[in-house]
């Protein structure tokens, strides 16, 4: 199992700021690679808390796709929407769930100089 | 060609043809059949025995159909019109047309009927730019009909084109042999079907599940939107045209995003705009409120579960902003194009707490405002903690995407929009001066919901406190006291960027202006170098940048005008905002109800009727809410705890209104007024006019 992968839904398992909005609920199941081979991570959400397992079970929504790009999304490599519209992730159910589950990934890892690093709160 | 186009939409499917119903798209030509940003179709050409046909006629049956009334021949006189041909086109998944040929003759007739078809699977991006593809085409012909196939790696769209006549298939379009009687007729069906996916599922034209005829995607048709909304009863016929022309636009700009369930939202403009825009959505919802609060939960749902939430300089994203447009064509896809969505906008976030307040304020719909209270505090903390790129307490925008990015993130977004009065450009980061006025107003009404429905009085408390202060440093920090306005943004130095510019009248709106300014302000607004008798201009006569035709530098937007008479009305000013709503809704008589965007700053008294700037859409949906705003703030309409309460202030000219069944949380209430505020021709120094509006309310 490859370790970022791992790693992000632990964080998200963790909860936390940056993770799930609080009113996100259901199930989404998410297919790595295919046939006998496909990994699979099952997320059920209650409220934002999310649980995770390897169940083989329905879900509200399922996203499929392969391991390496699944992997760029976590990393923040790999944008989750326009992955889906050039049709290297295929999407399934629950819209909402899918969109408020894409939230959780995150940003590329460079960042220019211009913009939230150069912010100060004023007091 | 640009006369005689003919356009018909159904969400963002839309097919722009000739006054034939043929597409011939070129580079310079943006016809087609056109779905989720793509061109699915760039040529549909009819032949009747090799000859183009002539249009005698062409009627929008409504905004997704159309039926072409055509006879054999070129040329500019149609002689010996033995044929007639009637192409029938609704759109919807694609679209249905049904073509019907009338033989008028004495005699059988033989006829070879052709229909060529070709699609250059064009990116909405490629046709405005003019760009080159990067995938393979392919075609293939099955018992389902033609394939037009695009692929690029994993992407995929295909077309494919089927007809329930007999039909000789070819790869370049369908043939038809056909014999038809004396006197007698010959039909076929076409569809015209887009997938995603190059071998995808297809999904056929909504009317073949068992329905002759289109029905537009929404939930709900044309008919009841019509009659949920208030009814319109005046003396002014001009007025009630208006009035239904908006509602029915309103209805053709309605757009269901994926996460919307089916409810709809309004799209920024018809047919180029048709998608998730932050700004127009939301300033639209504002707009139609009293009217269609719906528009407005499901703007606030969809904008909300697409808030961002990471930094991403390609997108512009921070987490709490807001996006700015969603785009699903291959350029973004393939991230050419940074709309998957791209957030590079600095006023939507702030704007989505004041529609948040205002959606509450009528409707009473708390749950929804529980719902969205993780949104509302991210969209509160990105103002102080993303926004203010200068740590100095004001909200900045500077993209981050150098490329691809908008330069200016706020709704005058054209490169010279923002300019000092010697026609200077300031540099960036740019701190304009409404995005205070908003993230004041966010600030306002966000502690509004924090202590009556998110029972949190310390955050409350907290947002009232960073109100006043910004309030107060806004006032002296921006204020030109020498010309009794409000500078129209800070540079980074500090100093201001000091253009007169119609920005002001959205400061009237926010609040954020001291009451002892007020006055001055609105002398500014109604004086002649902003007011041109129909409206405020963009940019005042007299600026080095100063253009009665220029995008942002001296045009008239009705929708910018809408809300300055809202700014009017909040400060008392509602003689002088009724002006403004009698400019713009004569104005509004100039174009059958259907304002544009924008029409020319020049003075009414030279011009006599209002000059329409060129756009590429029409309707757009900020114009749309401009007379729908506007019969708001003329009858002073205003929900105060659970009722709402009016204080009409409306052009003489007007005479008797009455606006029946205004939903709210009130159930429905009627609203009446009788026109009393003279308004002149051209801009006159208001407050000397006579008042005394009636009011009348009643219940039901």
């Amino acid at each position: 199992m490859s370790e970022p992968i791992e790693e992000f839904f632990e964080r998200l398992s963790a909860g936390g700021p940056g993770t799930l909005p609080p009113r996100t609920n259901g199930s989404l199941r998410i297919d790595l690679g295919s046939g006998a081979t496909t990994e699979r991570w099952f997320l059920t959400v209650e409220d934002g808390a999310a649980s995770v397992s390897h169940r083989n079970a329905k879900a509200d929504a399922v996203i499929r796709t392969s391991k390496d790009l699944f992997e760029g999304m976590v990393t923040g490599r790999v944008n989750a929407m326009a992955g889906a519209l050039r049709g290297a992730v295929s999407l399934e159910g629950d819209p909402t769930l899918l969109v408020l589950f894409q939230r959780a990934l995150p940003g590329p890892p460079s960042r220019s100089g211009v913009g939230a690093t150069m912010t100060g709160r004023r007091s | 060609m640009s006369d005689g186009v003919v356009k018909i939409l159904d969400g963002n499917t839309f097919v722009v043809s000739d006054s034939r119903g043929d597409i011939e798209a070129s580079l310079t030509d943006p016809t087609g059949l056109f779905s989720f940003d793509t061109r699915f179709l760039s040529t549909w050409v009819l032949t009747v025995n090799g000859e183009r046909l002539n249009a005698l006629s062409v009627d929008d049956l409504q905004y997704f159909e159309a039926r072409f009334f055509l006879v054999p021949g070129t040329g500019t006189v149609y002689v010996d019109a033995k044929l007639s041909v009637i192409r029938r086109r609704a759109v919807g998944d694609g679209f249905h047309e049904e073509l019907t040929i009338l033989n008028h003759a004495e005699e059988p007739i033989e006829l070879t009927v052709r229909v060529d078809a070709d699609s250059d699977f064009a990116d909405l991006f490629e046709v405005k730019d003019a760009l080159k593809k990067k995938g393979k085409y392919t075609t293939r012909i099955d018992k389902e009909g033609l394939h037009l196939v695009y692929e690029r790696e994993t992407f995929g769209r295909m077309t494919t084109i089927s007809a329930s006549a007999p039909v000789a298939v070819d790869e370049k379009g369908l043939t038809f042999v056909v014999t038809i009687e004396p006197h007698g007729s010959w039909a076929t069906d076409l569809d015209v079907v887009t997938a995603a996916g190059a071998g995808g599922r297809i999904v056929r034209p909504k009317y073949r599940h068992g329905e002759r005829q289109a029905q537009p995607n929404m939930e709900r048709s044309l008919e009841s939107w019509l009659d949920d909304a208030p009814q319109l009863e005046c003396d002014d016929d001009r007025l009630r045209a208006t009035y239904r022309r908006s509602l029915v636009d309103l209805a053709a700009l309605r757009f269901s995003p994926l996460v919307a369930g089916g409810r709809s939202l309004p799209a920024a403009g018809l047919p180029w705009f048709m998608t998730l825009f932050g700004r127009d959505s939301i300033l639209t919802s504002l707009q139609a409120l009293p009217f269609t609060p719906e528009l407005a939960a499901t703007t606030l749902q969809a904008l909300g579960d697409w808030q961002g939430s990471r930094i991403d300089d390609f997108r512009d994203e921070d987490p709490g902003r807001i996006l700015h447009e969603m785009r699903y064509g291959e350029m973004t896809a393939f991230e050419e194009r940074p709309h998957s969505p791209y957030y590079g906008c600095a006023d939507a976030t702030p704007l989505y707490v004041v529609l948040l307040d205002e959606y509450e304020r009528w409707t009473g719909d708390r749950s929804l405002v529980r719902q969205r209270e993780h949104e509302a505090r991210a969209a509160l903390a990105w103002i102080d903690e993303y926004a203010d790129l200068l740590g100095n307490g004001y909200v900045w925008y500077q993209r981050r995407n150098e490329q691809t990015g908008l330069e200016n993130q706020c709704w005058k977004d054209s490169w010279d929009s923002i300019s000092y009065r010697d026609g200077r450009l300031p540099g960036f980061p740019r701190a304009t001066c409404e995005l205070q006025g908003y993230a004041y107003d966010a600030k306002i009404r966000g502690a509004r919901l924090a202590r009556s429905v998110w029972n949190d009085a310390a955050f409350a408390d907290r947002l009232e406190k960073e109100a006043a202060d910004l309030k107060r440093r806004f006032n002296r920090d921006f204020w030109i006291a020498d010309g009794g306005y409000f500078a129209l943004a800070l540079d980074t130095e500090g100093h201001q960027v000091d253009s007169l510019a119609s920005n002001n009248g959205h400061l009237l709106w926010s609040g954020i202006v001291d009451k002892s300014k007020a006055k001055a302000v609105v002398d500014n607004l109604l004086g002649p170098r902003l007011f041109s008798g129909w409206g405020v201009r963009t940019l005042a006569e007299g600026e080095g940048r100063y253009n009665p035709i220029g995008y942002h530098v001296g045009t008239v937007w009705p929708f910018d005008n809408s809300f300055i008479a809202w700014g009017l009305r909040r400060y008392g000013f509602k003689e002088e905002a009724a002006t403004i709503a009698g400019g713009i809704l004569d104005a509004a008589g100039y174009f059958d109800g259907r304002l544009p965007e924008a029409f020319g700053g020049y003075e009414r008294s030279i011009t006599k009727y209002p000059v329409q700037y060129p756009t590429a859409c029409s309707p757009q949906a900020w114009s749309t809410g401009a007379p729908l705003l506007l019969l708001r703030t003329m009858l002073g309409l205003e929900p105060v705890g659970e009722h709402l309460v009016m204080d009409p202030a409306l052009p003489s000219s007007i005479g008797l209104l009455a606006l029946l069944d205004i939903p709210g949380r009130w159930g429905r209430m009627d609203a009446f007024g009788r026109g009393r505020v003279d308004v002149g021709s051209s801009h006159t120094s208001p407050g000397r006019r006579r008042t005394g509006s009636r009011s009348r309310t009643r219940s039901s």
